[in-house]
């Protein structure tokens, strides 16, 4: 399995795709967790800094993965799989040997590993830019524990994965990566966040939402240090609510986690590859 | 070892229907040899990539049976110890050809020092750095030979390997492909190219509407040689050649006479004619071509 893995991390370490996802996702990040707040900081000092310092760097930066973060996982989960139909490289891959669900397995893993890279350098470079604000502002360096730094990434992964994990399932029931975004998209902004908004007005949606992946991924954020007036007052991608408990958006998260990709794996090694 | 133990592939009522009306393959009964190049051929539409792809375990057939290398279709033990080309090679365009020829060396389980030797074989080793989506098309068609090489495999699927070649290319790969089936290595070459499987094969099986029509060596296939004759009269020439102990049978064709006789009998048969006061304009050995053949085997199917 080690070399299938190793054939997948080569694929998608040459892929220009990945650099191009990798690249607007921790433009994204930074922008609207750093550079933005930084500028109405300046402008307007009432504001106040405590976000942007290194201490609430894990809930600063986790509050963008749930929203452009998912979408950006969705993408990537897309193509890695979906490509495989456009180019016809299934059955070159399916041909050699090692069997579908391992061909698919790897996939799943080499995946899972590029999403956790994702992260690392989300933090990575949000550690920087907290660190170059508050030696800026004299502020006082303090940076968070260990313990909420590696629940931390560990949520901000979860996440990721469950919008990739979709992303693929979507390119394995489309045969294809146009319409699986199209519909990884249109859900993760139509459906989701429409009827989450309409749930404040709606009180019979209140109860679906909360099993939305949206709700359960600003649910399991908002149990690591982001605060609910922080997402419910980011523009497009706000959420306002229902939050669930940490234990249920941490149990709904990994059971669509792993819906998704047993019913991808179901289907890519049932169906005829044509 | 026996007739069965030296099946490399064996098919039993092999079929392939999609919903009520469309049958692919129809009731397919195929055997192919250890150590032979075997020539599957057939018009476009006639099955051929449909049965490849459940030799593969990529397509699930709805009758019938397979074993490939005595293994189901697709499971490891079969697939491990084959290389298929199906259709056109399909590559990662953004990855070089030596690349893509390391992520399937990975996924087969072959040391990546077989790379090089490869793509010295097909003769691709100086493109090998660049992306598979600037090459040509008969430069993909071997980079696909060259993976399929990759795991010396003991089978040879190849679905139209000169698709897209140049002329001299084709010329090429012809001697190539018939090399690979030399000693123990069967080769299962789809083709619609007469010459090629003229060319290259050893059995021929051709294939019409999702079943095998006519199945046997080149020779088998394009039966014995005859005779064909131009005589002026045409009516009474055939009457005298009936008259002949020498000759099984007299058939008109191509505007002469098909003559079923050994050519040996030319000599005795002209003079026969032009002492009757026949002229004879042409009188030459003749065989059927493979092409001739495909199209009378091919056109009764499509008849009945």
């Amino acid at each position: 399995m080690t070399r299938l893995v190793t054939a997948e991390l080569l694929m998608m370490r040459k892929r220009a795709s990945t650099w191009i996802l990798l690249g607007i996702w921790t433009a994204l990040a930074l922008t609207f967790a750093y550079v933005v707040p930084y500028i109405q900081y300046t402008n307007d000092p009432a504001r106040g800094l405590a976000d942007l310092l290194p201490e609430n760097l894990v809930g600063t930066l986790l509050a963008g993965f749930p929203f452009f973060g998912g979408v950006l996982a969705l993408m990537l989960g897309v193509l890695t799989v979906g490509s495989e139909y456009g180019w016809g490289t299934l059955k070159t891959l399916f041909t050699q040997g090692p069997g579908r669900l391992r061909v698919f397995g790897a996939k799943l893993i080499a995946v899972a590993a590029v999403l956790l890279v994702f992260v690392f350098v989300a933090f990575l470079l949000g550690a920087v830019a907290s660190w170059a604000i508050a030696a800026n502002e004299g502020a006082e360096v303090a940076w968070p524990s260990a313990s909420l730094l590696i629940r931390g990434i560990a949520g901000g992964w979860l996440v990721f994965a469950v919008w990739a994990a979709l992303g693929i399932f979507l390119a394995v029931v489309t045969r294809g990566t146009a319409l699986a975004t199209g519909i990884g998209i249109l859900y993760a902004f139509v459906v989701e966040g429409l009827l989450s908004a309409l749930a404040r007005e709606v009180s019979v949606l209140d109860g679906l939402v909360e099993f939305f992946v949206r709700a359960n991924g600003y649910s399991l954020v908002a149990g690591l240090g982001v605060s609910a007036e922080d997402v419910s007052d980011s523009g497009p991608g706000s959420f306002s609510g229902p939050f669930v408990a940490g234990g249920q958006a941490l149990l709904v998260l990994a059971v669509y986690l792993a819906a998704f990709a047993l019913a991808a794996g179901w289907l890519l090694r049932r169906r005829d590859v044509v | 070892m026996t007739e069965q133990t030296n099946l490399v592939i064996e098919t039993n009522d092999l079929g392939k229907r999609y919903g009520e009306r469309i049958v692919a393959v129809d009731g397919l009964d195929l055997s192919v040899r250890r150590g032979e190049v075997y020539g599957f051929l057939g018009p476009n539409g006639a099955g051929k990539t449909t049965t490849l792809r459940m030799l593969l375990g990529l397509i699930r057939p709805t009758t019938g049976s397979a074993l490939v290398l005595g293994a189901a279709p697709g499971t490891p033990d079969s697939l491990r110890r084959l290389g298929a080309l199906i259709e056109s090679p399909t590559f990662y365009p953004y990855l070089s050809g030596r690349d893509n020829l390391r992520v399937l060396a990975r996924y087969a389980g072959v040391p990546e020092t077989r790379i090089a030797p490869v793509l010295e074989e097909v003769d691709l080793a100086y493109r090998a750095g660049d992306r598979f989506g600037t090459y040509s098309l008969g430069m993909k068609q071997r980079l696909g030979i060259a993976a399929v090489l990759l795991k010396d495999p003991e089978l040879l699927v190849l679905d139209e390997p000169t698709n897209g070649m140049d002329p001299a290319g084709m010329a090429e790969m012809r001697p190539f492909i018939r090399s690979l089936g030399r000693g123990d290595r069967t080769v299962l070459l789809s083709s619609h190219l007469m010459s090629e499987v003229e060319q290259v094969c050893d059995r021929v099986g051709v294939i019409s509407r999702g079943r095998v029509v006519g199945e046997g060596t080149v020779d088998e296939l394009r039966g014995r040689e005859g005779l064909w004759l131009r005589a002026d009269p045409t009516d009474e020439a055939e009457r005298i050649l009936r008259s002949l102990r020498a000759i099984d049978e007299v058939s008109p064709a191509d505007g002469g006479l098909r003559i079923a006789a050994e050519p040996a009998a030319a000599a005795a048969i002209n003079r026969a004619l032009v002492e009757a006061g026949i002229a004879v304009s042409e009188l030459r050995p003749e065989r059927a071509s493979l092409e001739k053949v495909f199209l009378e085997l091919t056109q009764e199917e499509e008849a009945a």
